[in-house]
């Protein structure tokens, strides 16, 4: 919450030195990252699958890790990009989050204004030269209507019934497109888990770092609930088939 | 004696009074009233002006009532310019809550705001305080609609009908008496209340009539605002010289010298 700045006389306050901004003498490069995030509006809310992992460069570092969080009660956000970076803004969104708890007024803040608050520090950062190296995807209930957002390291904002980020964007989105737009209240939670799945299958088949366990999420009425993690049936038959591979 | 304790807001009297606060008070029930009546379908405000003249260019610019926010709209009563800065405050910390969340800022949490920078001036900077007192009626989601009367001390409370400024005690009284309240036990999260707009324009113009010392209540001596619902949205009208002069017209029973008194 920030305070009114009360101009007091110079007798009570001094005034408040100007601000130096210097230019930037670090670079900016993700370390530790997570790859796509796949999301779309369903029948009764929203759904959003990310693989469990975290790679360090081209391993696979961290594999049982979780790139997506519940915020408040009403809103799922997703990262791909640099995990230190995800763990300042769900460290950030916590105080927020605490901040509106003392006050103790009966609001809550719903998913529009996270997704405003997380797009404000995004778009502040890049302004300073020093930007959270993610791209999230905020999704949610908001006084009955489904709002799904992307905000990316430029402060790039848009809201779509399909959202995918990173390889998801290009092989994921044209499958969310097909299935998904246009039937966005009729798809049931089955019909969901089974586009959900097929796009996370065409990215475990392309994307190389990508990692076959994988946890999905949903947002309804009823609340965030993000699943265990679970894998997904594959079928390397025609690999034999692909000149190169193998030792023949 | 008061008068050794007079000269700085921060300081206590010996009884434990803020003279400086108490004096802020005086000045504003000398002010114009100003009444709100909680409805469970918006709020009137109504205002009495005490700059009349023929001279005046009333058309243009409002001397007592002010929309803070699309949500939000306000009955000064006291030192004009005071309230001007507060507006100005109040209308800034709105916006900011807008462009921080997209969601329009609850109502409580900017009267909260507003009363803090009040209060702010009864304790440190041996600034006096405001010499204005608001009646703020809004509308957000979670609460419906909601009266909210702040004084210079900072203090600020919810009411379902609140009167500021001169004769403001006469208006209350009449207030309790003639307010419909609601007895049953389940009321929604919105204003437990059994009043409906028409009852409380009439009520309005009732409180006015008894309060305001001229001969005749005419638009010209008047500001009239309401704030409904209108596609479950908020919806703040400000009336003109000509629907206040409907109104007066439309209640003109409960306003003329009753016979049946």
């Amino acid at each position: 919450m920030d305070s009114i700045t009360l101009r007091l006389p110079h007798t009570v306050e001094r005034p408040a030195e100007a601000t130096n901004y210097e230019p930037t003498t670090r670079i900016s490069q993700p370390t530790v990252t997570g790859t796509s995030v796949v999301a779309f509006k369903y029948k009764d809310g929203i759904m959003m699958a990310t693989d469990c992992l975290a790679s360090y460069g081209s391993m696979a570092r961290f594999r049982d890790e979780t790139r997506m969080t519940a915020v408040g009660k009403t809103t799922l956000l997703g990262m791909s990009g640099d995990t230190a970076d995800f763990q300042h803004m769900k460290h950030t969104l916590n105080n927020l989050l605490t901040q509106e708890y003392d006050m103790d007024d009966g609001q809550n803040l719903g998913t529009r204004s996270i997704y405003k608050y997380i797009s404000n520090i995004m778009y502040g950062r890049r302004t300073k030269i020093d930007p959270l190296w993610n791209s999230y995807v905020i999704g949610g209930i908001d006084n009955g209507e489904k709002v799904l957002g992307f905000v990316d390291y430029y402060g790039t904002t848009y809201q779509s019934p399909t959202i995918a980020t990173g390889f998801g964007a290009h092989l994921a989105q044209p499958i969310l497109r097909k299935y998904v737009e246009g039937h966005e209240d009729e798809i049931t939670e089955e019909d969901a888990i089974r586009i959900l799945d097929d796009c996370m299958r065409v990215l475990y088949y392309r994307d190389c770092r990508t990692f076959n366990k994988l946890r999905r999420a949903k947002v309804t009425a009823a609340g965030v609930e993000i699943s265990e993690p679970y894998a997904l049936e594959t079928n390397w038959n025609i690999a034999e088939y692909v000149r190169g591979y193998g030792p023949f | 004696m008061a008068r050794r304790y007079d000269s700085r807001t921060t300081i206590f009297s010996p009884e434990g009074r803020l003279y400086q606060v108490e004096y802020a008070m005086e000045a504003i029930s000398h002010a114009g009233t100003v009444i709100g009546i909680l409805s469970k379908d918006g709020i009137v405000l109504a205002a009495e002006r005490q700059a009349t003249s023929n001279l005046l260019e009333q058309s243009i610019g409002s001397e007592k009532i002010y929309e803070m926010n699309d949500n939000v709209v306000a009955g000064v009563a006291g030192l004009t310019a005071d309230a001007n800065i507060l507006i100005n405050q109040s209308r800034i910390i709105a916006q900011r809550y807008l462009q921080k969340y997209d969601s329009p800022i609850p109502v409580e949490q900017l009267v909260r705001r507003l009363c803090d920078m009040k209060q702010g001036y009864t304790q440190f900077g041996g600034l006096r305080p405001f010499g204005v007192s608001f009646l703020c009626a809004g509308w957000d989601s979670a609460f419906g609609f909601q009266l909210y009367q702040s004084d210079p001390a900072g203090n600020y409370s919810s009411w379902k009908a609140a009167c500021i400024g001169e004769n403001f005690s006469n208006a209350q009284s009449i207030l309790k008496q003639e307010y419909k309240d609601d007895d049953s036990e389940g009321s929604s999260s919105t204003a437990g209340t059994q009043m409906t707009m028409d009852d409380a324009l009439k009520l309005t113009c009732l409180v006015l009539s008894k309060t305001i010392d001229t001969a005749k209540l005419t638009s010209e001596k008047l500001e009239f605002a309401t704030i409904t619902l209108k596609n479950n949205k908020p919806h703040i009208h400000i009336y003109t010289s000509d629907e206040i002069d409907q109104v007066l017209t439309k209640y003109d029973s409960v306003i003329k010298p009753s016979n049946n008194d």
